[in-house]
């Protein structure tokens, strides 16, 4: 009784990621705590293989479709599915966690959470991201959604004498698994309205008009409320500015990159494909949610001392402007979408391995005070965290600006020119705190001791080049574009051929 | 037959659930949460879902409640503090309850009341039926839900295991292990001469403080 | 449908029986036989002999969270071993080789727990 459809080579990357994140938690018993960087090392070499198979899995799903066969390759009795989108996010995600682990390495030795759990439990939350955005099932979808979160539970409480990191633990926790009961009865009563939990399944129902409107458009509430509450989106966002806060600043990274590629990927799967019919009707939910996280965003981002606060309200705003993107429902709106989450994991990344090379031992650096005059200490990185911030406000000639252009084209193509108005405001008032920043640096004398930069060479090489890296790709956005918009087609006319069928 | 059964169980499964938020101390309200596992296992026996029942007792009643009382005895803190913020939360609480149930009326009675989810129920799947699908079809959920249970098990160890330096305790292995020559010294010494700094009493192998 | 209970039924109300019977039972003789002669020593909370000295309500050792949070996992475990017992044989192959891939996720759970030392109680 093997089901015809097993295809298990399809997802050899997860396989291999979840056989080695078992072969390193195993492998980590016999290593003493002071020779952890064995472990750290091997992780890293894990990282680098499962890229090493998702690329071969990218490049097999593009040769597909030049060939004029569907790019997405299904795995698992259709509950898995191997197509570009998915295989771009994964790298994407694979880059953003690898950058985690080397920003913070320093940083997690000073505070004793370089351990073997760090590690595993960063692999099993990547093995869940991976799963999200391979997942063609609800199930699935949810299964990969809890691994994700509850192995970043544990790690945001990893620090045991930190109370701030237990508290923020906590709070994550609690509404983190709110979000999820949320989605789960979301998810049953989309299950209820139309018999499947297969993505296409329901979005063909949902075509023959065999369904439940009533049920469906209240599942459908619910799901968009427990993404809400996944992505950080006003109202649901409440949580965000503690957890960043009071979780370690590596953990802020972590929580603060990759999973939004994740949660991008998974509201294309379940808004865009399952409930593809439904689009302007979830899109008049999203366009208020977005408009809010703007607003709120962008106007309690100034208010903030605390420079993780600060990113932290600033991460809202850049999901209200991702949320603009899908809400449009059309190709260039999620290929814009997917663009801004795959730059904002590098940016996120780069703001806050800045902050973690500043901080030491006993420090740290998360006031905004803490940056006065990082010019006369270190002019490099002075420089390297202007270009962050001002990728991140949306200046030209860095990605962020970018961006946010390419999510306002899809909004004037969608005829709501209004709505990219408003988002340009309310850049341009976000801009204000992300500038206050480079004035500190620049232009406030020193408070007490001067400290250089700490943290190892190979972070602060990987650093400087991940900054220049913002650079590169707002002058050079293109090929990263259409690679993006490229997967984004395929999958989108897949869900579309599958209909049909 | 099976609707005044309902009835029964749906009136002391309400009173139970209320019982819960209500109960005075703590452990009496873990009490209540089981009796409310155990009538909704009974409802949904009614509804032929036996192993879901029977999982709900083996697994809620057996073990999520014996952690919720370890929980609840493990808090050493004071209960009348925060029972008084009950009123003051109450009414949030009712808005939202009274939405969910506005929902759920309006779902379940309106005119399309077909749902295509329910006519799957009606066959009443069993655990054969279940077992036939878990494994086969879904087995990627199911093995993600191991990996899950896997990522429960290294959380758990990682958030509570601490080595104690301090804790002194017996190791019958090494106590069994140990050789006469362990224990006993034998020392020369003429017999005339003059007794010297009394010899060191040899390290008890019984107890001992643990390596690392 | 409901009829095919009927042993569950019969063995609930065996054991609740068992339960309540020598309760009732005692009390009733008590009731019958005994003499109720009480005083202020008799009535009050017995603690090893002396007056209660603290609330009842101390901190437990995090290391019964800890076994009785693992114990929950092995117990989930159990729940999905369940259903696959009974339908081993229509599965076949591919069910059976499911079950033991299953099993060695979490027997890496159980080396990592035992060397860990999570399972020792010094």
């Amino acid at each position: 009784m093997i089901p015809t459809s097993l295809n298990a080579w399809v997802a050899t990357p997860e396989i291999f990621l979840l056989c080695s994140a078992c072969i390193v938690l195993l492998f980590d018993l016999f290593v003493s705590d002071a020779r952890k960087q064995v472990t750290y090392l091997l992780t890293l070499l894990v990282l680098a293989l499962t890229a090493v198979l998702t690329i071969q899995s990218l490049q097999q799903g593009l040769a597909l479709s030049a060939s004029g066969v569907s790019a997405a390759r299904f795995a698992f009795n259709h509950m898995y599915v191997a197509d570009p989108v998915a295989d771009f996010a994964k790298l994407g995600m694979l880059l953003g966690v690898a950058l985690v682990l080397i920003y913070g390495r320093s940083y997690a030795i000073d505070r004793g959470i370089f351990k073997g759990e760090l590690f595993t439990l960063t692999l099993f939350s990547l093995l869940g991201m991976m799963v999200m955005a391979s997942a063609t099932n609800f199930l699935t979808l949810y299964v990969g959604l809890e691994l994700l979160s509850l192995a970043i539970y544990a790690l945001v409480a990893l620090p045991r004498g930190n109370v701030r990191a237990s508290e923020a633990a906590m709070k994550y926790f609690v509404l983190g698994a709110l979000a999820s009961g949320m989605l789960l009865y979301g998810l049953s009563m989309l299950y209820g309205a139309t018999g499947s939990l297969d993505v296409y399944e329901v979005s063909a129902r949902i075509a023959q008009a065999q369904f439940n409107p009533m049920l469906l458009t209240f599942g459908m509430v619910f799901v968009v409320t427990g993404i809400g509450f996944k992505l950080g989106a006003v109202p649901f966002h409440m949580w965000v500015p503690d957890v960043y806060e009071g979780s370690p600043t590596l953990l802020a990274q972590l929580i603060g990159s990759a999973p939004k590629l994740a949660a991008f990927v998974f509201v294309l799967r379940l808004l865009g494909e399952a409930m593809g019919q439904f689009g302007p009707l979830w899109g008049e939910m999203l366009k208020y949610i977005a408009i809010l996280s703007l607003v709120i965003g962008n106007l309690a981002a100034i208010a903030q001392t605390n420079i993780k606060r600060m990113l932290a309200y600033s991460t809202i705003s850049h999901m209200g402007f991702l949320l603009l993107g899908v809400m449009t429902h059309s190709e260039i709106g999620y290929a814009a979408a997917f663009f801004y989450a795959m730059t904002y994991v590098i940016t996120a990344a780069a703001s806050f391995g800045l902050i973690m090379l500043l901080s030491r031992n006993g420090f740290e650096c998360e006031n905004i005070a803490d940056f006065k005059g990082l010019n006369k200490r270190s002019p490099w990185f002075a420089g390297m965290m202007l270009m962050v911030m001002f990728s991140m406000a949306g200046i030209p000639a860095f990605v962020g600006f970018f961006a946010k252009l390419s999510v306002l084209r899809a909004l004037v193509d969608s005829g709501l020119t209004w709505l990219a108005v408003v988002a340009i405001v309310f850049s341009l008032i976000g801009a204000f705190y992300y500038l206050r920043v480079v004035k500190v640096m620049y232009f406030d004398e020193p408070e007490g001791e001067l400290l250089a930069p700490a943290g190892e060479l190979d972070a602060k090489l990987l650093l400087s080049l991940n900054c220049l890296l913002l650079l590169v790709l707002g002058v050079f956005p293109n090929q990263l574009l259409t690679s993006l918009s490229h997967a984004v087609n395929l999958t989108m006319a897949g869900s579309a051929g599958m209909m049909l069928q | 037959m099976t609707l005044a059964l309902f009835y029964i169980f749906a009136a002391v499964l309400v009173f139970g659930a209320l019982r819960v938020i209500t109960a005075k101390n703590p452990v009496h309200a873990v009490l209540w949460l089981i009796l409310s596992f155990f009538t909704s296992a009974c409802l949904w026996i009614l509804l032929k879902a036996e192993f879901l029942a029977v999982s709900l007792v083996v697994i809620y009643v057996g073990a999520v409640m014996v952690l919720f009382l370890f929980v609840v005895m493990m808090l050493d803190i004071n209960f009348e503090e925060l029972r008084k913020g009950f009123w003051k939360f109450f009414p949030v609480a009712a808005v939202v309850a009274a939405i969910m149930m506005v929902e759920m009326v309006l779902v379940l009675t309106n005119r399309y009341a077909q749902i295509p989810g329910a006519e799957l129920v009606e066959q009443a799947p069993t655990v054969q039926d279940l077992g036939r699908l878990i494994y086969i079809d879904y087995f990627l959920p199911f093995q993600l839900s191991a990996v899950l249970l896997l990522v429960g098990m290294i959380a758990a160890i990682g958030l509570t295991i601490r080595k104690r330096k301090n804790t002194k305790y017996q190791s019958p292995g090494e106590q069994i292990a140990v050789k006469a020559a362990d224990r006993v010294r034998v020392l020369k010494m003429a017999a005339d001469a003059p007794l010297e700094a009394p010899a060191a009493p040899a390290a008890d192998a019984g107890e001992q403080k643990p390596q690392a | 449908m409901l009829e095919s209970y009927f042993p569950v039924l019969l063995f609930l109300v065996v054991g609740l029986l068992v339960g309540v019977a020598p309760l009732v039972l005692g009390w009733g003789v008590g009731k019958v036989l005994g003499t109720v002669r009480p005083d202020p020593e008799k009535l009050s909370p017995y603690e090893c002999g002396f007056e209660p000295s603290a609330d009842a309500r101390i901190q437990f050792d995090v290391r019964y969270y800890l076994v009785a949070i693992l114990f929950i996992l092995f117990d989930l475990e159990v729940a999905f071993l369940v259903p696959w017992a009974v339908v081993l044989k229509e599965i076949g192959l591919f069910g059976f080789i499911s079950m033991m891939i299953f099993l060695a996720i979490l027997v890496v759970g159980f080396i990592y727990e035992w060397m860990k030392g999570a399972l020792e109680w010094e």
